[in-house]
This record gives C-alpha cells, structure tokens and sequence, in this order.
C-alpha cells in the first residue's frame, strides 16, 4: 500500500513538473549549452552548412577587438548612472512617497507609470524629444535662447549613450522606488521614536537607522544594476542602433549584429558566454560583499 | 514646527517636478500626435488647434498599426495564460513534495534567472529554422513563457510554502486529490501573486523586442515594438502618424496599469518581484 502510493506521488510530481522542465531544457539550458558549443567553431548560420572547429579563436577575437570593450565602457556608463542617478532619485521618491505628506498615493501611481509604457515606446518618445530639430529639448532651449546647447545629442558619441542611460533611468526610477520603498515601511517605527527621544536629527535618522536596516534592499538594487546593466538592448538599439558605427553599443548589441549583420555566429556566441560568466560573476562578487558587510557587525 | 512646514514645501516641489518629469512627455508626445509635420516644429508644447485624427487612420495603414499591437496583445495573453498555469503546476509540486529530485530542480529553475536573453538568440534562431518556426505566433509564446517561468516559479513557490499545510491535510480528508486542492483550493489562494506576475508577464510579452527582431520577417506578423521601429525607421517624412503610433502602442498597457496599478504596486512594496 504504502509502495504504491509513493509511487503515485511521483508520478504526480513528474508530470506536474513535466511542462516547466520542457520549456526550461529547450529554450534556456539547450541553448546555453548549444552557444557554448557554437563559441568553440566557425559558423555562418546557414541552417546544415558546416561547424568548423576553432578552439578558442572566438574568444582570443572577442576579447582583443576594440568594439568588445567599448561595449563593456558603455556598460559600465550605465552602472554608473544607476548608482549616481538612478539611485539618488528612486530612494527620494520612495521617501517622498512613504512620507506623512499629502497626495503620496497619486505620486505612487504617476511616477511607477513610464515602466510600464514598454521599452520601445519610451525610447522612440524620446528619441523625438531628443531630436535636434522638432525635439521639445531643442525648443525648450531655444526659446531660453541657449541656441548653442542645441546639438545631435543622439549621434555625438558617448553624450548620445549619457542620453540613453539617462531615459533608461527615466523609465526605471519608479520602478526602484517600489523596491526602496518596500525597504523603508519594513523599518519599524518604533526605532524612529526612540531615536526621536535621543535626539537625533532627521539626518541623523536616516544615517544610523534607515541606511543599515535598508541593506537587504541596498544588495537587491546593486545586483540588478549590474547585471541589468549588462544586458541592456531595447533601448539602446531602439534609439541609435548601437550607432554612429559601434559606439553605443552595448555588449547585447554587439552579439546581435555579429550574428545576425555579419553572421559570425561563432563570435557571437562567445560573447554571450562572456557576457554569462560576467553576469554571474559580479552576482556572485556582490553577494559576498554583502555578507562580508554583515559580519563587520 | 515652521521649519517643518518649510521642509514639506521643499518635499511637494520636488514631488512636483519629477510628476512633470513623467507627465510632460506623454503629453508632448499626446499632442504631436495631433499635429502636421509645421505645427511640430512651431511648437510641441503647446495644444494642438486642430485635431488631426487622420494620423491614427495613416498610422493604420502605412505601418499596420492595429494589426501588429492585436498580435502584441495576443502573444501577451497566451504567455500570461501559459506562464500562470505551468508555473503553478511545478510551484505546488516544489512547495509541497519532499522528494529527493525537488531541491535539484528547484535550483535548476533558480540558475534560468541567471541567464540573460541575449545569450540564447542565436541557438534559438537556429532551432527555429530547423523546425520551421519562424514567423511562427506558437513558437514565440514558448520562448516568452520559458523566460518568464524561473520568475513564476520562484514567486509561486514562495507563496504556497507560506500557506498553512493543514489546509492541504484537511482537504485530503475531504478526498481532494492532487489536482483539485491545486486548482479549487490553494490558487484562489494564490490570486494577488498571480495578479501581478500575470501583469508583469503580460507587458513583457507585449513589449518584448529582441525575439521578435530575430525571428519575425513577415511584417503582418510584426509585433508593436517590431512594426514601430521599422515605421519610425523608413517613413521619416511624416512625423504626425509616427507620435500616432507610439502613443497607440502605448494605449493597452496604460490601460491595463490604470485598472490595476494598486496590485502592480502592492506586490512590489510586499517585496514580490524582484526582477
């Protein structure tokens, strides 16, 4: 009796698990293994042409061409703006939206909203805004009369990728201050009390209390910054294609053009490995500064 | 208390300026939609005189506006639909077996997080070609789904392990078998988790664009992100039917965050999604 149902218990999980295993092994972990295999050859792309054996050509290639490594600049110009703007403005709006204040439920709801306009939408919005022509900034600042501010700020290289991070921030701002504000209503309020008694200033408050207990959420943000950072492309490619030439790029760009432009899909599948093990590297790295942290205390 | 009052006047501005930071774009974008290509450059902040609905008509038919966000939409809802019942299935096994392959797997779904898109293209591609589904709605909703599982997974998981076990055993009793406390008791249970992930799978759907670039080539397939880009791409000559279309793409997923913005925002302030 007891054999059999034990039996039927698996039977159970097996198909119940059936569906998702499929779509897991076809679509994430086949692939993967298949661009790990395509990284060591040389291909085409032509469906039942040829994969020549290249050993680790496609990586030497990848890691020595200029291109590559302007694409990870251009990442990290998106790291950066995560922590020195993005940052800054989520955790202000969540205090702002977490406040005593009046209204903090239509601000909730107002600035959550550019997330969920779709990546496309919002970067051809602002592409539009962006143009030097017609764009609302070029007006905005032609009617100031700083005519000379006015340029091609999508086709200048590096400010055109400073643009991109900084819509991408427009968009995501709210979506960090959800993820902070979270944080902060987790905070007791009692301790904001007894530290009221003590003495301490609003400053003061924020510095010893709301900063530590926020670090769970401080570790949740950094990794997202980072390996969201890394896999960046809607927007760059919707607002300059990765261009003038490559200078936007962003590490997802480059294996996307060098697949499906110049077919080397061999190159292109070593940057993807690339671009996992650095995803996964710096999730590691961050995790144990994070812990690291807590034993200092 | 005078100084506190000064303070919170300092905290509505800022709340001011970043509420026009969000609004004002749209509302450009709303009103070029509206206007010919000489009153865009006069002016795109102010209201447009006459209302030049024929750009939504032009969008239409030079760009198959309508046509590309109805296959958005229907791409969208069979993710959303595949994502919730197959995550729930493999959720209830992970949060309710003890069998020795569930903690295998559940790491397994946890290492799909890692694993960004990108890295998958070109295999994906290739496999498409092999089995002829390029082009193909089925094909799409699959790779949508799997990407979106590890998070479903994840989320459900988390949510039945929470609900009190004695409820199950009291079912069993009752003579509920595997499928009917998963289908009639624990995911009514489940319904605010699975409201906002469904959102959240359903915008991604609609708006994904990386897959639909690699694998689409018939523009009657385009989804919206894929047939806006090409549009804003070739036609640079008319500018008013190009704002048409951002903002119709724009249009249902507004919509749907208008309805049910207080669950998108509930389930990220109780720590739900994390990316």
């Amino acid at each position: 009796m007891k054999g059999k149902t034990k039996k039927k218990e698996y039977i159970i999980a097996i198909t119940f698990l059936a569906p998702a295993l499929i779509l897991l092994f076809c679509f994430i972990i086949y692939p993967v293994m298949d661009a790990a295999f395509l990284s060591l050859h040389s291909w085409k792309g032509m469906y039942g042409q040829p994969k020549k054996w290249v050993g680790l050509d496609n990586f030497i290639k990848a890691l020595t061409s200029g291109k590559f490594w302007n694409a990870m600049l251009n990442c990290v110009w998106f790291m950066l703006g995560s922590f020195v703007v993005l940052m800054p403005i989520a955790f202000g709006l969540a205090m702002l939206i977490t406040s005593k204040l009046k209204f903090t439920r239509i601000m909730k709801t107002a600035y959550f909203m550019p997330v969920m306009l779709g990546t496309t939408a919002v970067a051809l919005m602002w592409t539009n805004i962006l143009n030097p022509g017609w764009g609302a900034l070029a007006q905005f600042l032609r009617f100031l009369g700083l005519d000379s501010l006015v340029t091609d700020w999508l086709s200048k290289p590096v400010l055109n990728v400073i643009c991109v991070v900084l819509v991408n921030e427009w968009m995501f701002a709210g979506y960090n201050m959800l993820i902070f504000a979270a944080g902060l209503v987790s905070i007791p309020h009692s301790l904001y009390e007894a530290a009221l008694i003590d003495g301490c200033g609003g400053w003061q408050r924020v510095r010893y209390i709301t900063l530590p207990l926020m670090k769970n959420t401080f570790k949740i943000f950094s990794i997202l910054a980072f390996t969201g950072s890394l896999k960046v492309f809607d927007i760059v490619w919707a607002m300059t294609r990765g261009g003038p030439g490559d200078v936007s790029s962003t590490p997802g760009i480059i294996l996307y053009t060098e697949a499906f432009q110049y077919k080397l899909f061999g190159r292109s599948s070593a940057y993807s490995i690339i671009l996992l093990v650095f995803g996964i590297v710096i999730s590691l790295v961050v995790n144990r500064i994070f812990r690291q942290d807590e034993e200092m205390y | 208390m005078k100084q506190r009052k000064r303070w919170n006047i300092l905290w509505y501005f800022l709340a001011l300026v970043w509420g026009l930071m969000t609004i004002l774009p749209l509302m450009i974008t709303v009103f070029s939609s509206l206007k010919n290509n000489n009153e865009i450059n006069m002016g795109v902040f102010s209201m447009p005189e006459h209302w030049r609905i024929e750009n939504y008509a032009k969008a239409n038919e030079t760009a198959n506006a309508f046509g590309s966000i109805g296959n958005s939409i229907l791409l969208a809802l069979l993710t959303t639909v595949l994502v919730t019942v197959v995550g729930m299935l493999a959720a209830y096994i992970l949060a309710r077996k003890k069998l020795f392959f569930i903690k295998p797997v559940y790491l397994l779904f946890m290492v799909g997080v890692m694993v960004p898109v990108h890295c998958t293209i070109v295999p994906i591609s290739g496999m498409a070609s092999a089995l002829h589904a390029k082009d193909s709605f089925w094909f799409l909703v699959l790779i949508y789904s799997a990407f979106n599982l590890a998070q479903a997974v994840y989320l459900y998981t988390g949510f039945i392990q929470s609900i009190d076990r004695e409820l199950d055993e009291a079912a069993i009793i009752d003579g509920c078998t595997d499928v009917t406390l998963l289908s009639k008791i624990l995911s009514p249970i489940c319904k605010p988790i699975i409201a906002t992930e469904a959102i959240f799978v359903f915008i991604y759907g609609y708006s994904e664009l990386i897959f639909s670039l690699t694998l689409l080539s018939k523009p009657e397939k385009f989804t919206v992100s894929r047939a806006m880009l090409n549009f804003t791409g070739e036609h640079s000559t008319d500018m008013g039917p190009q704002f048409a279309f951002i903002v119709m793409a724009m249009i249902p997923t507004l919509f749907i965050y208008l309805i049910f913005h207080e669950r998108v925002e509930s389930g990220i302030l109780s720590g739900a999604v994390k990316g």
